[in-house]
């Protein structure tokens, strides 16, 4: 049961002052015994071949080299795959994509490890590779069977329907570029167990995944992780292959083992973010109101299903975004390619479907020549009536008209709109655009077991101080300093005597990923769950020595009153130890409600959605296809926030991640299937300037989640990241201008000055 | 006076390291060997900025506080050096440096792992200026990459500290720093490792003779691009002389007929003083790479590197600038029109070195250069065009262009100018110079650009050099 005793109170990160010190230890800050070794990954230089001979004569007698591991010195499984096989640890007979692993070593140094691998020979032969979306489709190349998904009649409605379109878009992939890298700590135990330190967002399936490549049962590996460096998405699967090389190259030395990844060697092993084309046909009427829609909707997924299955059926299920879709059809594509396997990242798919979406109903606008903010608010979801999704389920909380209109309003979005088609009229090569566009998120895992989570809640009966555990990982979120404000609240307690302390599977078992934006929702609700369990203690103890009536305790600035009886907090505690109550309990919290067929496509996959809206301007060079983006105003719906600082920085960082996905953030693969954007210096990721000069960010002051999540607040873990489809939608406004609105540009993100270029020489070419 | 034991100031202390391994990364012996880990590896080739500490040397009887990439810093250059970390912020009570103070009250950190290094970034920030406008903080931070917060908060955090006293306890022990560093700044630095050399002269005639012994010896300056040999080739740099230490080539002289630079001049300093002749000099220098970088970065060194994407290679192609090299007998000056031979191959010979670069001053010019990159801060280009001319009565007296990102080397458009020169500023020369360029340049396709792009952005910003000088404005999204 949850009470609505809610608070919202800003405070730093929980970590801020040892993160700013330097002594916030990451997993190569542990400190090492002497005896420590250090790894490094032998990978493949071709992209699909089969594999001839492993020559690694020269690498084991490389200086420092003390062990090499290959497939040979797996004893149990091989493979990472998280729901299916298909992600060898290394793999045995054929080579997949360029950079899967091969080969491991154990050395002195890092440096000696990586030089050791290098010196590897090994010969293939070699068989052509797929990499393109289009080019898998013709060859029909997939991991997993996609699905088709129908309501109501979309083809008629779009041949009888007043208007239609049809068209193709791209949008890109995008590598995570956590700070922290890849990075596992494995060190032998007793009876052959092992602690792992990894840098993971999935410490429970890091457990499994070890045990089952030792063939050892699940209770002889322990994962720790205290803290890591960002992981938005990539570290939910992909650490795995870090910390079972580690760990086996721990169990082959019986020493501890460390294996950190260059930077180069991380992005070039690791799976990104999924690129989606799709090609849709959209019948509409004289207002712009969507009638029928069809969509085939594919996927670069890599050599693997990995997670692919769970981000397609998100992206399935966001192919709505905030509008309502009376006649729909998708088909779903999910291509095997020889690039490493796409995986999670932060908007999981979700933010791909709604690029889907928005794209079409700006290219509706402009087809009927109106401003795309009013097409968009006609198309949204209905309170009363047309708000039913194609899935099937009910929308009860929508707030989208409430946060457009009023940023409408705020962003001063029509008299803007203006002035900047007069400053395009007065300026031939520099042209602004803007645009506004809303986001409607839904919250849960779509896999419905992964929507539980426990904790281990300890009160120390000598100074009552309290020490939480979850199943939370800290990437950054703030999720450790919510769960610690949580519990504060809830004991009546002082922040400062909360501990919330590294999450380990000896300590809270069969965690989820932290993902799904769900981190909080769940684990702070868990961490709650196991103190009413102690509360529960303390009452009935109460209850029964001093006879005090039944009714709630109040848990109070370090008292705890009860009717007619009022205790200081510790002494209670310490009352309550002497009397032989027990000071601890586990915490367990399942969503209620859920559930979806997914056969069907039909249900509730949701507990409730999150709603923001963002305006953004942008200024172009038609001559250069440079492009700023100039003023962001954003509303984003937090709920009752926790902390509004900690949301606050997921808003803005997530927009600017967002940002740089559809605009300067690029992936690029070679007809070889190398990669060759694989370091900062090839691959960039948003710096200083490339903020917007003016940034205007709020947080929804009505918000207040409908259903019982933890202090009835919002999570803003992925959502935020989709504000950023405004500056996509506002430089596509800009390039537009250079015929007078009068034609639909073609523009595929990311918007990459060439895009925008070719963009707008294209459009200069096109006949009225 | 020389020796192989590095001297360097940590914590208030002289710390001495015994012949170290000189292809050493600075950051690597922080973590390893000092056990500090506070600073951290987020790319091991000066792209990111997690490892930036910041580093004091003596000027004018002043410390002047830089701060650099570690993990592409050799470990013996730290000679004669005070080295800062982010631990060593904190005072001896325990409390933080206000710099670290603002980032914590403004949320400037969420996963923590990039903001030592910007804690570092705006130390250097908090030590060099007395105010922090907007403009000095993101030069400042511009090199440092964060993939939580979006920078809004870190901004405000820095902007925060022009309210705070500037006094903290590196100003009130100040003297005795002073003093330490004087006790170890004059040594010339020979290391013999294993198959390894390090030199480190203080005087061109220390250089010379060791030049002369070690012919094959690569010569180390800022070594933004050397060290990435190491660290990411891993491969050993077997025999080094590190040219920063020698004080007579960091200079810049004007006679005004040209602006010479010494070699070991940093970029830094550079960008400020060529500010007044060529602004678009300095704009182009503040996005050539992070303040880490320009701080220990050359112009000489990006030259003798010959990276067709070298960002003051057009620029100086288009001032038609000279190399002054030298060997151990005599000087000899060349065009660096004529310096570059094939992609990173130029006239340097074994035994030669850079002693300086002489930028011409064209007061009656009109000097303009354009960078074109998917990132505005510290990327690399795919074009960048550079133009210096002369217009008299709307006709083109003289004029030099060039770019980098279109050939194998930087270069100069020839066929272009032909076609410029003598003729007046019409829509048809234009076209017609724009043409050329075809004749000039056969650009290739990478990962940052494809050969079309390249191509038409080359002649788009001929195009737009004459929009801005005809218009008398400039045309750019960054202004």
């Amino acid at each position: 049961m949850i009470k609505e005793t809610f608070i919202q109170e800003t405070r730093p990160h929980e970590s801020g002052v040892k993160h700013v010190s330097g002594y916030a230890h990451y997993t190569d800050d542990i400190s090492e015994p002497e005896e420590t070794l250090y790894g490094a990954i032998g990978w493949a230089k071709k992209s699909h071949a089969i594999i001839k001979k492993i020559d690694l004569k020269k690498v084991i007698k490389s200086e420092g080299v003390i062990a090499v591991v290959t497939s040979k010195d797996i004893p149990g499984r091989n493979d990472v795959g998280p729901v299916y096989d298909g992600d060898p640890i290394f793999p045995t007979k054929k080579v997949e994509y360029f950079g899967q692993p091969l080969f491991a070593v154990a050395a002195k140094s890092t440096e000696l490890a990586r030089k050791a691998v290098l010196k590897a020979k090994i010969s293939y032969k070699t068989l052509k590779p797929i990499i393109e979306i289009k080019d898998a489709l013709k060859k029909k190349s997939f991991v997993l069977k996609g699905q088709t998904i129908q309501k109501g009649d979309p083809v008629t409605k779009i041949r009888k329907a007043a208007h239609s379109l049809k068209g193709e878009f791209t949008t890109g992939s995008q590598e995570h570029f956590a700070l922290e890298g890849q990075v596992a700590f494995s060190i032998p135990q007793e009876d052959n167990d092992f602690k792992v330190y990894s840098s993971t967002q999935h410490p429970s399936e890091t457990q499994q995944i070890i045990a089952k490549m030792l063939n050892q049962k699940s209770n002889t590996i322990t994962v720790v992780v205290r803290r890591i460096g960002g992981g938005f998405g990539g570290k939910e699967t992909q650490s795995f292959i870090f910390a079972a090389i580690c760990t086996l190259l721990a169990k082959k030395t019986q020493l501890p083992v460390k294996l950190r990844m260059d930077r180069d060697d991380d992005i070039i092993i690791t799976g990104k973010r999924h690129d989606f084309y799709s090609r849709y046909e959209v019948g509409y009427d004289e207002l712009g109101v969507i009638e029928g829609l069809k969509i085939k909707l594919a996927s670069r997924c890599g050599i693997s299903p990995d997670l692919s299955g769970a981000i397609n059926s998100r992206a399935l299920l966001h192919i709505d975004n905030a509008y309502y879709l009376p006649n729909v059809s998708v088909e779903n594509y999910l291509c095997k390619t020889n690039t490493s396997s796409s995986t999670a990242f932060r908007g999981f798919g979700g933010n791909q479907g709604m690029m889907v979406i928005e794209n079409i109903i700006d290219n509706i606008a402009r087809s009927l020549k109106r401003d795309p903010s009013e097409i968009r608010r006609r198309n949204f979801y209905q309170k009363e009536r047309k708000n039913i999704t194609h899935y099937g389920m009910k929308i009860e909380d929508n707030i989208i008209h409430e946060i457009f209109d009023k940023l409408v309003k705020t962003s001063n979005y029509k008299s803007r709109k203006r002035n900047i088609k007069k400053f395009n009229l007065n300026n031939k090569y520099l042209k602004k655009g803007i645009a506004i566009t809303p986001v409607k998120f839904g919250i849960s895992f779509t896999t419905w077991h992964l929507n539980q989570a426990g904790a281990l809640v300890h009160i120390y009966c000598n100074d009552g101080s309290v020490h939480v555990n979850t199943g939370a990982i800290e990437m950054g979120q703030g999720t450790y300093t919510k769960i610690a404000q949580l519990a504060a609240n809830e004991l009546g307690l002082p922040f400062n005597k909360i501990k919330v302390s590294a999450t380990r599977t000896d300590k809270v078992p069969n965690t989820s990923a932290s993902a799904a934006s769900s981190t909080t929702d769940l684990n702070g609700a868990a961490a709650l769950n196991a103190i009413h369990k102690i509360k529960q203690n303390l009452a009935s103890y109460v209850k029964r020595k001093y006879k005090v009536m039944n009714g709630e305790p109040i848990y109070k600035n370090g008292l705890v009153k009860f009717k007619g009886k009022s205790f200081r907090f510790n002494s209670l505690i310490k009352e309550a130890y002497l009397n032989r109550v027990s000071l601890s309990s586990s915490g367990f919290y399942a969503t209620p409600k859920i559930h979806f067929d997914k056969r069907a496509f039909l249900g509730r996959p949701f507990l409730y959605f999150c709603y923001g809206a963002a305006a953004s301007e942008v200024l172009i060079d038609t001559l250069t296809g440079e492009n700023k983006i100039l003023r962001v105003d954003i509303i984003h719906d937090a709920g009752r926030a926790i902390n509004p600082a900690i949301e606050l920085g997921q808003i803005e960082g997530g927009f600017v991640q967002g940002a740089g996905w559809l605009t300067m953030e690029e992936v690029n693969w070679r007809s070889n299937g190398q990669l060759t954007t694989h370091s900062p210096s090839t691959y960039k990721i948003p710096a200083v300037n490339d903020m917007p000069e003016e940034f205007n960010v709020e947080i929804y002051k009505y918000g207040k989640n409908k259903e019982n999540v933890v202090n009835k607040s919002k999570t803003t873990g992925e959502p935020p990241l989709m504000n950023a489809m405004s500056v996509f939608f506002a430089i596509k406004n800009a390039i537009a201008s250079v015929r007078n609105y009068n034609i639909i540009p073609d523009l595929d993100a990311p918007a990459t000055p060439e895009k925008i270029l070719m963009s707008i020489n294209q459009l200069r070419k096109k006949e009225l | 006076m020389t020796s192989n034991v590095i001297k360097f100031i940590h914590e208030n202390k002289i710390v001495e390291i015994n012949n170290p391994d000189p292809n050493e990364t600075l950051l690597n012996y922080v973590r390893t060997k000092l056990k500090k880990t506070g600073t951290k590896e987020g790319c091991a080739e000066g792209g990111c900025g997690a490892c930036t500490v910041v580093l004091g040397e003596l000027k004018n009887n002043k410390i002047n506080y830089s701060a650099i990439n570690s993990c592409i810093i050799f470990l013996p250059t730290l000679q004669g050096k005070q080295l800062i970390l982010v631990e060593d912020l904190i005072s001896k009570n325990g409390s933080l440096h206000p710099v670290q103070d603002a980032m914590v009250n403004y949320h400037g950190s969420q996963c923590g792992f990039c903001t030592p290094g910007f804690v570092m970034s705006l130390f250097a920030m908090f030590k060099k200026h007395s105010k922090f406008k907007d403009d000095a903080i993101k030069d400042s931070i511009a090199g440092n990459l964060c993939r939580c917060t979006g920078y809004k908060p870190i901004i405000k955090a820095a902007k925060s500290l022009n309210s705070k006293d500037k006094i903290d306890h590196f100003t009130q022990n100040k003297q005795n720093t002073i003093t330490l560093l004087k006790k170890i700044k004059d040594e010339s630095i020979v290391i013999y490792k294993k198959d390894k050399r390090y030199f480190a002269p203080r005087y061109v005639q220390e250089l010379k003779k060791i030049l002369k012994k070690n012919i094959n010896a690569h010569l180390l300056s800022g070594g933004t691009d050397l060290s990435l040999v190491v660290t990411k080739e891993r491969k050993d740099i077997n025999s080094v002389i590190y040219m920063n230490s020698i004080n007579e080539l960091n200079y810049i002289k004007n006679n005004n007929n040209y602006i010479e630079v010494g070699a070991t001049t940093p970029l830094i300093e550079f960008e400020s003083y060529i500010e007044k002749y060529y602004p678009d000099f300095t704009a182009i220098l503040k996005r050539f790479g992070s303040v880490q970088i320009r701080n220990v970065a050359t112009v000489a060194g990006n030259i003798a590197t010959a990276s067709p994407i070298g960002d003051t290679l057009p620029l100086l192609l288009s001032l038609d600038a000279k190399v002054v090299l030298r060997t151990i007998k005599k000087t000899k000056i060349i065009p660096l029109n004529n310096f570059f031979i094939d992609y990173r191959k130029t006239k340097l010979k074994k035994g030669e070195f850079i002693g300086s670069i002489r930028i011409p001053l064209f007061p009656k010019n009109i000097f303009k250069a354009y960078k074109i990159s998917k990132r505005f801060d510290d990327d690399i280009s795919s074009v960048c065009a550079s133009f210096n001319l002369e217009v008299i009565n709307k006709k083109i007296k003289n004029i030099r262009i060039a770019y980098g990102g279109m050939a194998s080397i930087p270069k100069r458009a020839k066929y272009c100018e032909k076609i410029l020169l003598h003729s007046s500023i019409t829509e048809q020369i234009i076209n017609k110079a724009k043409e050329a360029l075809e004749k000039d340049f056969k650009p290739i396709s990478d990962m940052r650009a494809s050969r079309k792009y390249r191509m038409e952005v080359a002649k788009n910003l001929l195009h737009k050099c004459f929009l801005e000088i005809t218009q008398k404005k400039l045309i750019r999204v960054n202004n």
